[in-house]
């Protein structure tokens, strides 16, 4: 297939500073939970059994990841608030596969992604398929929320009462824990290389628009022109 | 010895007044009290009207009895049976057969809504409950007879609390908890394997003291014996928070008394105070004597709990016959897979490129011919 070059694209602005906002102290909340995580589920020696200094690893690891847990907590806390008050593309309606049009981009999306087809579709907000992984990661997100408090808190009785309904004893709750971090390290790898191949194969610029919240969007006739026109243009 | 004749009378002389204070005395420093209650415990204690107290026996191994049994501080095991009634107890009793089920039928007429029942074992549910039978009747029919008549029950041990070990998966005999049968009834379950008889012996003297249950937790659990975790309360705990750990038993840190966290203690998820009330009159317990918290006082321990010398239970993959794995496994085919994908996908697209130049090229060779 040849494309049509050259080709005109305008910057347009998608994403707000509040959605960037979240975006980012998710990203790095979830860094720093990832690692100090696997670090508290499996220390590894560091002492040597000499103890040759006093280091409080595991307190201090631990502290790191409860503080970074709060900050996570309010980033999902964001994006709640962003699925009823943000802008259209922020909200769920826009990403999930629950109409005619949304379930053919999916489709779409699907075939892009095994190089069946190089036709790019040029989308103002999330893909379906991105936006649908992104919806299932807010879940799994709550429930590492909510689990996490449930072992930090066990002795308070409403998050006592709360964990013990949702989740069983503590060890459940240690278990969910466990398995949905790996969904996490599974989520950050794959999105890098999405957002990476996607840079390539897509004029977008995906990248930089996680900063600057901006796309590019060609202004022919591949795009949906009508959604495009309502957009305020930046610069 | 007192000269007190009542408490001589009381005690039948096996107990001294000094070590029955003592005693009173230990049960209120269990529940939290002030030592201000202790002769009010006393009183209640040395009432000639001595609660009744039915022992009933279903699935179990009467480990819970022979843990009472050898408490001895100060020599608890007397102490109980002074202190309350028991008419009606399996192993220790000395009726047999007829007379004996007599005895309970008449414990349970005679003190209808005063009695305390306190059950040992877990109650079969399948089939009918055919598989627990005591004097032709199942242990259901009992516990369904004997548990609404009584004024309270107690669930001594994981079994009667929560189904234990014959309640483990694929649990055959459908064995449950006294909570899951009987309902709108005060239930005070005093899990463990077998539990401490001390907290048992503190929960009774607080029902003689005061009337009524302590405070429970969402598992019915006493607080003031399971309301914090063994973790925050271990003496290894220094170095959980130093990051130090056996990594295998008799290593130099298992010989130093590192943290068994590593090695699969469940102290950071029970709920029990074994870390501060200890067992068998010489301070003794598990984790003291180098071996990680199993989680005994758990429900469904047996399940969530194993193996006991690894963190996290195997997860059931319902993949070629089912295979048990361990958690940690999961972890590396999520992210080996991962890894394998993005690898086979960047691939399959620099490949798709490579062919698409080189026959891009070889198109432009074959149009400028």
């Amino acid at each position: 297939m040849i494309r049509k070059e050259p080709r005109l694209y305008y910057r347009v602005f998608v994403w707000s500073g509040t959605l960037r906002l979240f975006h980012w102290t998710l990203a790095f909340s979830t860094f720093i939970l990832v690692l100090t995580g696997i670090y508290i589920h499996y220390p590894p020696i560091t002492t040597k059994w000499a103890e040759f200094k006093p280091q409080y690893i595991m307190a201090t690891l631990r502290y790191w990841h409860f503080c970074a847990g709060y900050f996570f907590i309010c980033a999902l806390l964001v994006r709640f608030y962003l699925f009823f008050a943000g802008n259209q593309y922020e909200r769920p309606t826009d990403f999930l596969p629950i109409n005619k049009r949304n379930l053919q981009s999916l489709v779409h999306n699907i075939k892009f992604y095994l190089y069946l087809t190089d036709e790019h579709e040029c989308r103002m907000g999330h893909t379906i398929l991105a936006g649908t992984i992104y919806f299932i990661l807010f879940i799994c997100g709550v429930i590492m929320g909510l689990t996490g408090l449930y072992l930090l808190y066990p002795e308070t009785p409403m998050v006592a009462r709360m964990g013990h309904d949702l989740f069983g004893t503590p060890q459940q709750a240690r278990l969910i824990h466990y398995l949905l971090n790996w969904f996490f390290i599974f989520f950050i790898m794959v999105h890098l290389y999405i957002a990476i191949w996607n840079d390539f194969k897509a004029p977008d610029a995906i990248i930089s628009g996680a900063f600057s919240g901006s796309k590019m969007m060609p202004a022919d006739l591949e795009c949906p022109i009508e959604e495009l026109e309502k957009i305020p243009f930046e610069k | 010895m007192s000269n007190n004749d009542h408490t001589k009378d009381f005690v039948g002389g096996g107990v001294s007044r000094r070590t029955f204070l003592k005693g009173c005395a230990l049960a209120a420093a269990t529940l939290g009290l002030s030592p201000d209650v202790v002769p009010k415990m006393v009183e209640a204690a040395m009432s000639p009207k001595r609660p009744p107290v039915v022992w009933l026996h279903f699935q179990e191994c009467t480990g819970c009895s022979e843990s009472l049994l050898r408490s001895a501080r100060p020599d608890i095991a007397t102490l109980i049976l002074d202190l309350i009634s028991l008419d009606y107890h399996e192993t220790l009793m000395a009726a047999a057969g007829k007379q004996a089920e007599e005895n309970l039928r008449n414990a349970i007429k005679k003190n209808t809504g005063k009695f305390i029942c306190v059950v040992e074992g877990g109650i079969p549910t399948k089939d009918g409950g055919i598989y627990c039978k005591i004097g032709g009747r199942t242990a259901l029919d009992i516990v369904t007879e004997v548990a609404p008549r009584a004024k309270m029950v107690i669930a001594i041990g994981t079994c009667a609390a929560f189904g234990g070990v014959q309640a483990a998966k694929p649990n055959p005999t459908g064995a449950v908890g006294v909570q899951d049968i009987v309902k709108g009834q005060t239930i005070i379950n005093i899990p463990g394997c077998p539990p401490n008889p001390e907290n048992f012996l503190a929960t009774v003297v607080q029902i003689l003291t005061y009337g009524r249950p302590p405070e429970l937790d969402e598992l019915g659990r006493p607080k003031f014996a399971y309301g914090r975790k063994i973790h925050d309360h271990c003496e290894r705990r220094p170095h959980f928070d130093e990051g130090r750990f056996v990594e295998c038993f008799g290593d130099p840190g298992h010989k130093k008394g590192y943290c068994l966290y590593k090695v699969g203690c469940k102290g950071p998820v029970t709920y029990s105070n074994c870390s501060v009330e200890r067992f068998c009159n010489v301070g003794a317990w598990p984790v003291g004597a180098g071996h990680g918290c199993i989680g005994c006082t758990e429900p469904g321990f047996w399940d969530t709990m194993m193996p006991i010398y690894k963190h996290l239970p195997g997860i059931y993959i319902p993949l070629g016959g089912g295979i048990r794995e361990q958690a940690e496994k999961i972890g590396e085919v999520a992210v080996g897979g991962a890894a394998a994908v993005i690898a086979a996908h960047a691939a399959v697209g620099v490949g798709k490129k490579i062919f698409s130049s080189v026959k891009g090229s070889s198109q432009k060779k074959d149009d400028e011919k």
